[in-house]
C-alpha cells in the first residue's frame, strides 16, 4: 500500500455513503438526538433565568433592561468561567490577569460565550455515540470483506472518518444556528453582525475540536471488533483522560498535565482573545487527529478483517 | 517473461490464530479457466484460506499469487479479482440496490451504468423484483443469492466462492451451479463446499483440506478413474447367469448388487456398483457392458460415475472420528 493508491473519488464515495447511511443508522441518531437535547438543555440553562428575571420585571410594572440583567448574571458568573479557563484569579491585578474572561463575557457576546465553553466541554463526551462505530461493527459481521477487494483499507478508513466528521459539523451547525437564532429573536441586546461572527466563531472552534476526538475512536474502532467494548473505550478513554487529571491533581498537581494526552487541556484555547493563538490551538488539535488518524489507519491496514 | 501456468497460486502458507494452526504450509496451483473445489471437514482451514487469498487476513508465512501478481498488493488485483465470501453481513437497513450501485460506483461506473449492471446481475441470481427493498426484509436465501450476485459484478477473472449453495433451497442451488458453470467461460472460479457431488458435478480441480493441511490436490478426473467405479441402475435385477455373463467381459473387475427397488410388491428396478479395471480402456469396457445389458432385453436408466471423490475424500481426512 503507498500513498498513490488512496483515492480521493473512492474517499469521497465512502464518507458521502458514511455521512447519508449515519442519519438512518441507528448511531447517527441517537448523536443527533442526544446532541440536540443536550444542546438546547445547555442553552435552556443559560437563557431561562434571564428570560426569568425580565419577566418578573415586566409582570411588576418595572421597565426591564435586558442589558443590565446579563451583565448581572455574568458577574456573578464570572468567577466560574475563570475557574473553567484554568485563570488564576488575580486581586491585586484583576484587569491584567482577566483578559480573557473579559473578552469572553464582556467583548463578545456572554450568553454565546458561556453556551460554547459548556459545549466545547461536553461534545467530547457525547461524540463517541456517533464516532464509535465506524470500522468495528463492519469488521464483527464481516461487512467490510465486501469492500475490501474493491478499494483500499486506506480510502475506507479515511473515507468513513471524514464522513463521521461532517455529520458531526453538520449536527454543531444545527444547534448552533438555533441557538443563535433565538438568542437574536429573543433577548435583543446583541448586534446581529457580532452574534453572528461569534457564532461562526463558536462554530469553527466545535467543528475543529471534534476532529481528534472522531479520530481518537476511529483508532478504536478500527482495533477492536465489538461496536460495544469499541463504545467503553472511547468513553473511558475520552472522560478518563480528564477525570484523572482532574482527580489526580488534586492530589498531585502535575497530574493535570495528564489532559494534554488529548485536547482536552488546550480546547478552551480555541476561543482565546488573540487569533494568533485560537489559531495555533486549532492547529494543535489537527495535529492531534493526524497523529490518532496515523495510529489507527497503521493498526487497521495491518490487522485481519 | 514466463508464462502463468496457473491463476492463483498458494505458496506455503500457514496462519495461526493464537495457539490454534488454521493453516500449516498449504501449497497448490489453481490452472486457469477452471472450477476449482476446495473441500474439507469443518474447521479444515477453507474459509480461512480464501480470507488469505483475498488478502481479509494476513499469513504468518508464505504467498498468495493471483494472475501473476502477489495479493499483497491487493490494489492491483481491483475489478480482476472478486469473492463471496462466508457469513458475511450487508447492511440491514440499506435497500440492496443501493449497496451493490454503492461497489460498481468504487469499479469506477457512473451511477447511470452502475445501476443497469446491477439490474442485470440481480436478474442473473433472480432478485431483480426486490433491487429496492431493505436487506433487513430479505430472506436467507435470497441474502446468500444477494452474496453471490456482488461477486459476479463487474466481470471479475477470478471468482473465490465460500460455500454459495449451502442454505439454498434445491432450485436456487441448481440456478447458482449453472451459473459458477457459465462463468468458467471468462475465467476461474475456485469453490468450496462440503456438498461433495456438487462438487464432483462442477469441479475439474480439487484441494482437500484438513486440520490445516493440504492433504489433497489434482484433478477430480485423477480421483474418480482411478478409482473406476460407476453406478448402474437397470429396469430390472441381473439372474445369476447375467450376472456372470457381465462379469466375464474383459475389464470389468466386479458388479455387485447395491439396491432393488419394490413397487406395489412386484420387483422394480434395480442398482449395482460396477468396478473396471484401472489398466483398461473404460469408455470401451462401459460400452461393451451396456451393449450387453441391451441385449438382454434391459433398460439401463441410469449410468454414472460412482461418487469416488466422497470415498476419496474419506479416506484422506481421516473421517469424522479423528475429530
Amino acid at each position: 500500500m503507498s500513498l498513490r493508491d488512496v483515492s480521493a473519488s473512492h474517499i469521497r464515495l465512502i464518507s458521502f455513503y458514511q455521512t447519508r447511511y449515519t442519519v438512518r443508522g441507528g448511531a447517527g441518531l441517537v448523536f443527533l438526538m442526544i446532541t440536540l437535547v443536550f444542546g438546547l438543555t445547555v442553552a435552556h440553562a443559560v437563557l431561562t433565568p434571564i428570560e426569568q428575571i425580565m419577566a418578573q420585571q415586566a409582570k411588576a410594572g418595572q421597565q426591564s433592561d435586558p442589558q443590565k440583567v446579563v451583565a448581572e448574571i455574568v458577574k456573578l458568573g464570572r468567577p466560574v468561567i475563570q475557574w473553567a479557563l484554568g485563570i488564576e484569579s488575580d486581586e491585586n491585578s484583576p484587569a491584567s490577569s482577566d483578559a480573557w474572561t473579559t473578552f469572553l463575557l464582556d467583548d463578545r457576546p456572554a450568553l454565546l460565550s458561556v453556551i460554547f465553553l459548556i459545549l466545547l466541554f461536553g461534545m467530547p463526551l457525547l461524540i463517541s455515540f456517533l464516532a464509535f462505530n465506524q470500522i468495528a461493527g463492519d469488521v464483527q459481521n464481516r461487512g467490510l470483506r465486501y469492500l475490501l477487494l474493491r478499494t483500499e483499507r486506506a480510502n475506507i478508513f479515511i473515507g468513513r472518518f471524514l464522513g463521521t466528521a461532517f455529520f458531526s459539523t453538520l449536527v454543531i451547525a444545527i444547534i448552533i444556528a438555533t441557538i443563535t437564532f433565538y438568542l437574536g429573536v429573543n433577548i435583543k441586546i446583541y448586534s446581529a453582525g457580532l452574534l453572528v461572527g461569534w457564532a461562526l466563531h463558536g462554530f469553527l472552534a466545535l467543528s475543529v475540536l471534534m476532529l481528534p476526538y472522531i479520530a481518537i475512536c476511529s483508532w478504536i474502532s478500527a482495533s477492536v471488533d465489538s461496536p460495544f467494548v469499541s463504545l467503553v473505550l472511547a468513553k473511558l478513554i475520552i472522560g478518563g483522560v480528564w477525570l484523572f487529571a482532574l482527580l489526580g491533581s488534586l492530589v498531585w498537581k502535575p497530574a493535570i498535565y495528564l489532559n494534554y494526552a488529548l485536547p482536552w487541556g488546550l480546547q478552551n484555547h480555541l476561543l482565546h482573545p488573540q487569533l494568533t493563538h485560537s489559531l495555533g490551538t486549532a492547529l494543535a488539535c489537527l495535529g492531534y487527529m493526524l497523529v490518532f488518524l496515523f495510529l489507527g489507519y497503521y493498526r487497521f491496514e495491518t490487522r485481519d478483517l | 517473461m514466463k508464462p502463468v501456468v496457473y491463476t492463483i497460486r498458494i505458496n506455503g502458507i500457514s496462519k495461526s490464530f493464537g495457539r490454534i494452526q488454521a493453516l500449516d504450509s498449504v501449497t497448490f496451483d489453481v490452472p486457469p479457466r477452471s472450477i476449482f473445489g476446495l473441500l474439507g471437514p469443518n474447521g479444515a482451514g477453507k474459509t480461512t484460506l480464501f480470507s488469505v487469498v483475498a488478502n481479509f487476513l494476513k499469513a504468518n508465512a508464505g504467498s498468495v499469487e493471483v494472475l501473476g501478481i502477489d495479493t499483497r498488493r491487493i490494489s492491483q488485483l481491483r475489478g480482476r479479482l472478486s469473492i463471496f465470501p462466508q457469513d458475511a453481513a450487508f447492511q440491514r437497513n440499506v435497500p440492496i440496490l443501493n449497496q451493490l450501485v454503492f461497489f460498481r460506483l468504487l469499479g469506477g461506473r457512473t451511477h447511470q451504468e452502475a445501476k443497469e449492471e446491477v439490474m442485470q446481475t440481480l436478474e442473473l441470481v433472480g432478485l431483480e423484483s426486490v433491487a429496492k427493498r431493505r436487506v433487513g426484509t430479505l430472506s436467507h436465501g435470497m441474502i446468500k443469492r444477494l452474496g453471490i450476485a456482488q461477486a459476479f459484478l463487474g466481470r471479475p477473472e477470478v471468482i473465490l466462492l465460500d460455500e454459495p449453495t449451502a442454505g439454498l433451497d434445491p432450485a436456487s442451488a441448481h440456478q447458482t451451479r449453472d451459473l459458477i458453470k457459465k462463468l468458467q467461460e471468462r475465467g476461474t472460479v475456485m469453490v468450496s463446499s462440503h456438498n461433495l457431488a456438487e462438487i464432483q458435478e462442477l469441479c475439474d480441480h480439487v484441494a482437500i483440506l484438513d486440520l490445516g493441511k493440504l492433504v489433497f490436490a489434482g484433478s477430480v478426473e485423477a480421483i474418480t478413474r482411478a478409482d473406476c467405479e460407476y453406478d448402474l441402475e437397470l429396469s430390472r435385477p441381473l439372474q445369476n447367469d447375467e450376472v456372470k455373463r457381465l462379469s466375464s467381459l474383459t475389464g470389468l473387475r466386479d458388479i455387485r448388487s447395491m439396491a432393488v427397488v419394490t413397487a406395489n410388491g412386484s420387483v422394480g428396478s434395480a442398482s449395482y456398483l460396477v468396478t473396471l479395471d484401472v489398466s483398461h480402456d473404460q469408455d470401451a469396457i462401459v460400452a461393451e457392458l451396456l451393449r450387453n445389458v441391451l441385449d438382454m432385453g434391459i433398460t439401463p436408466r441410469k449410468f454414472t460415475q460412482s461418487r469416488s471423490l466422497e470415498k476419496h475424500f474419506l479416506e484422506v481426512t481421516r473421517g469424522p472420528d479423528s475429530r
